[in-house]
């Protein structure tokens, strides 16, 4: 057909940069644009520049310093210091152990709940409160609950005459680090038994009949039947918690910031203290990034496991 | 309702018993701070501890809007002013945006959509507290730092992910043959989606709303590095001007607190059922 | 005036053509179904005329404008959905107006339109409905409105009858066939089901993996199949189609039985052929649809008697296959019984088995 055409030329680039965007396959990226010019601006370039002054010796009290570039002594400076290491480790352990807590007491609470035929609406609002409180919010109502002179479970047991001294909650740093995880779990199960009860109320009937026809008993059928139909759903949860699980930050802050003596110092209030309060953006960058490869580990991990249970399901249907 | 396994009524009495524990372990420290925050201070630190308030009072609230002698008052009204202004403008720019792109990766098949659709999930996942180290950097040059303006668009870029994703999946519950249908009665493929499909998705898209507001009106972590004054401090970035080096005015404090929740639950309520439709179904289908 | 003409209409996804440039002319007032098995290019063809595909090559006018760059706003076609796509918001009137109110026409004669299509299709006591309140056939009926309202060109239906019970689904055949000969419009239907396609059709268009087996009338493709997949997709139940080889002017079948060939069928000695009949021309000596005269007789034996009322399937073995036969004006036949059967030798369909085209004059 070649032959037809009397001059073939190649268009020039921007020609076919504006054929394309009047073709319809351009539609999508053109809705898509406004969305992506945003997240570029707010979110690409400062991590990009985040980037670059973490290979800085930034100091914001001296602004000339953010080019004053240092290689990787950041990063270096980083791995050799255990209080970094300390608050690396806690951080991972802090993750680890709400998001299983939260998975497990939600599981539990949702089929508590699905067994209730009545008021189930009103449970399912309860459950919704924790979810829509600010992460301050949750960290204030904590650190005035744990108050070790004036907070509600110190009073409760003394008046219950449990105890005669009060328990130092927020100020010994093994029961601060207890305090900070309840205050996580009391914030973050209910995301795991909302979203586990709507699957559990999605539930097909047929398959747990065939089951139970088979001869399985109730735990056999949990094991094979519910459980893995549930699946689907811890992953959406496990997912949109593991999105924004650094909003403990704003909790602890309140709590305890990172104290008593860096006992709860975990890597964002840590991230804080060397970038505001001692100024060095450098260091604070690096460690930056390592929160932010923590983060997306876990996100990325729970959204590869939801697309393959997506698919799987996709496949029962 | 077929019940799907038969209780005996010891087993349903521990069921309720449990589903109460846990209830009241979720409804108890708010209200607490509820009670604290129409309680005098006095009775806050009394020993023994004082249960039921027995001088309820609304001092703590005028206290915050400046209507009590008895200390000079904290700007409270302007923060409650700042945190509307920031919520509900980046919230509307953040749906629209986002209902866009919702609508790109519902209806439309295109080169690189897995990957753009997990990026915009993984920029969601960069952590408040990180991503404001840079921000601050850059809005302090760009001169909008402690501006309104400045924190309305960051919290646009933090709602927009997630509203993609919810849209994401309203979108995709309804039919394509809606709008294929319309477009062949006469539409513009633009008049057959504000005709037929945004209608339809507009409870949806209300839940989106809500919930992004709800970021913004809570979000702590951005908002207590990029604003220092009056001019753009929010709600939550107030609450912590009640605490001193070593003392705590607990009763103000639950006094702003009730005033943060307030809207939070309004909203949850009407918001909870598409909200939970909506986040399973974008995540299952 | 509304003639709607295919040439060498293709459409690729990506490197996979799906349909093969095919050609399709189809007459003003006409009702043309295009009918084959699922993925065969029906559906996509349907929705290129309506502009809700691209078209990769080729041309498709209406009337005597090519539409091919047309969207489907423009192209005065109205469509009616296997999902119905009714619109959920809107009661069953404004789904009905919807298209007019678009094109700006007066509240007063939309009211009249509106009026006139449900008139047509019985829908007076729904019409402030919403459709999630409407039965199946309900729907049905509101998806045929909201297309005659418009007054189309043409109308294009996919699968319509797909959603209904078997019975609604003969109730609704006929009203389409009488809303045909009363809009006096140009039809095209997409279907799998063949009896559909041989009641309601003008011509009938047999497609298969993208490409069109077969044009004709019900009549024309049942009689004269063109090829084994037409002979064995037209046709309940289905032509029986066994392999055989031709010596002299017989066709020898695996199990040794000897069928006259009809006189003029373009074989040579030797030659793989496949032998078609249909179970009509199959049947017990006296209970055949055309008579016994002319016919080859096969004692066998019944393996299984399916009653019908007023015909009998009655399966055999022939050939080294089942085959089917009918039994008319049927008396009680139990299985293990051996009757003589009746092979209507005017009937038989020649295939050369290379290549499945028809080789008989």
């Amino acid at each position: 057909m070649a032959t037809d055409v009397q001059v073939l030329q190649r268009p020039t680039l921007s020609e076919g940069i504006t054929a394309f965007f009047r073709s319809p396959r351009a539609v999508p990226y053109l809705l898509l644009m406004p969305a992506m010019i945003v997240i570029l601006a707010v979110v690409l370039v400062p991590l990009l520049v985040s980037f670059w002054t973490s290979f800085t010796s930034y100091n914001l009290t001296r602004p000339d310093t953010l080019y004053n570039f240092v290689g990787l002594r950041n990063y270096q400076r980083l791995l050799g210091n255990d209080e970094f290491w300390w608050a690396f480790g806690r951080t991972f352990l802090f993750v680890t152990i709400t998001l299983n807590v939260e998975m497990m007491l939600g599981l539990g609470l949702a089929l508590l709940v699905n067994k209730i035929t009545y008021g189930q609406r009103a449970l399912r609002t309860i459950m919704m409160f924790p979810m829509m409180f600010s992460p301050i919010l949750v960290g204030f109502q904590f650190k005035y609950i744990f108050n070790d002179s004036i907070g509600l479970v110190n009073n409760a047991l003394f008046d219950l005459g449990l105890i005669t001294q009060p328990i130092p909650w927020l100020v010994d740093g093994t029961l601060a680090n207890f305090s900070i995880m309840f205050a996580e779990v009391w914030m973050s199960t209910s995301i795991f038994a909302i979203l586990l009860l709507a699957g559990l109320m999605a539930l097909p009937k047929e398959p747990i009949e065939a089951a139970k026809v088979d001869g399985c008993n109730p735990w056999q059928v949990f094991r094979h039947i519910t459980l893995p139909f549930l699946m689907p759903f811890v992953y959406i949860a496990m997912t949109i918690r593991s999105l924004d699980v650094a909003r403990a930050y704003d909790m602890i802050r309140i709590m305890t910031n990172g104290g008593p003596a860096g006992r709860t110092e975990l890597i964002w209030t840590l991230m804080t203290r060397t970038g505001y309060q001692n100024s060095q953006m450098g260091a604070a960058n690096a460690m930056g990034y390592v929160s932010i490869i923590l983060s997306i580990v876990f996100t990325f991990y729970f959204y590869r496991k939801l697309t393959a249970a997506r698919t799987f399901m996709g496949g029962a249907q | 309702m077929s019940r799907l396994s038969i209780e005996k009524p010891w087993q349903r009495w521990l069921i309720r018993f449990g589903v109460f524990v846990a209830m009241a372990i979720l409804c108890v420290p708010g209200l607490w701070v509820v009670l604290t925050a129409f309680r005098p201070n006095i009775e806050v630190l009394a020993r023994p501890a004082v249960w039921i308030p027995q001088n309820p009072t609304l001092d703590n609230f005028a206290r915050l809007f400046g209507l009590s002698s008895a200390q000079q008052g904290l700007p409270v009204a302007q923060y409650f002013v700042n945190s509307l202004v920031i919520s509900i403008t980046s919230t509307l720019v953040a749906v629209v945006i986002g209902m866009a792109g919702g609508y790109a990766f519902a209806r439309y098949r295109f080169k690189g959509k897995a990957t753009l659709f997990l990026a915009f999930m993984l920029s969601r996942t960069v952590p408040g507290v990180a991503l404001s180290l840079p921000l601050f950097i850059i809005w302090a040059r760009l001169g909008i730092i402690d501006t309104s303006f400045g924190l309305i668009v960051v919290y646009m870029a933090i709602n927009i992910p997630f509203t993609i994703w919810l849209t994401d999946g309203f979108f995709r519950q309804i039919p394509v043959d809606l709008s294929e249908a319309a477009q062949i009665d006469g539409c513009t493929p633009w008049q057959a989606f504000w005709r037929i499909e945004f209608p339809l998705a507009r409870s949806g898209l209300a839940s989106a709303a809500i919930f992004a507001f709800l970021t913004s009106w809570n979000e702590y972590a951005l908002a207590s590095q990029l604003t220092r004054t009056t001019a753009s401090k929010t709600m939550p970035v107030g609450l912590m001007d009640f605490t001193a080096q070593f003392t705590v005015d607990w009763t103000g404090m639950s006094a702003m607190a009730v005033l943060i929740i307030i809207p939070a639950l309004v909203l949850t309520f009407i918001v909870q059922k598409h909200l939970i439709a909506g986040l399973t179904f974008g995540g299952v289908k | 005036m509304a003639q709607v003409r295919l040439e060498k209409v293709s459409k690729s996804y990506g490197k996979l053509e799906t349909v093969h440039g095919i050609d399709l002319e189809i007459a003003h007032n006409e009702f043309v179904v295009l009918v084959g098995p699922s993925g065969c290019g029906k559906s996509t063809t349907l929705r290129m005329i309506a502009g809700l595909e691209e078209i990769t090559g080729g041309t498709i006018s209406i009337g005597d404008r090519v539409v091919n760059d047309l969207p489907p706003r423009a192209r005065n076609i109205s469509m009616v959905f296997q999902s119905y796509a009714l619109y959920p918001h809107m009661t069953v009137r404004d789904n009905l107006g919807f298209g007019l109110k678009i094109a700006n026409m007066p509240e007063t004669e939309i009211k009249t339109r509106v009026d006139e299509a449900a008139e047509i299709l019985g829908l007076g006591p729904y019409m402030d409905r919403l459709p999630a309140n409407l039965s199946g056939g309900q729907r049905q009926r509101v998806a045929m409105g909201r297309a005659i309202v418009r007054n189309p060109d043409v109308f294009l239906f996919d699968e319509p009858l797909s959603n209904l019970d078997a019975k609604l689904r003969g109730q609704m055949r006929v009203e389409i066939k009488k809303l045909h000969q009363r809009v006096q419009t140009t039809v095209i239907y997409v279907t799998h089901d063949q009896v559909e396609a041989m009641t309601l059709a003008d011509r009938i268009v047999i497609m298969r993996d993208g490409n069109i087996e077969q044009i004709g009338t019900p009549s024309e493709v049942f009689e004269h199949p063109v090829n084994v997949f037409v002979a064995g997709f037209i046709g309940s139940p289905p032509m029986n189609l066994l392999d055989a080889s031709v010596t002299g002017d017989k066709a020898v079948l695996d199990d040794g039985v000897e069928v006259p060939l009809p006189a003029g069928c373009n074989v040579r000695e030797g030659q793989q052929i496949v032998l078609g009949f249909r179970p009509e021309s199959f049947a017990p000596k006296g209970h055949s649809l055309h008579g016994d005269a002319g016919a080859l007789t096969l004692r066998r034996v019944v393996a299984i008697a399916e009653p019908l009322g007023t015909e009998t399937i009655l399966y055999v073995s022939l050939g080294g296959m089942d085959v089917q036969g009918k039994m008319l004006n049927p008396r009680v036949v139990h299985p293990g019984e051996e009757l003589d059967f009746t092979l209507d030798l005017t009937r038989l369909h020649v295939f050369d088995k290379a290549f499945g085209r028809s080789v008989r004059a």
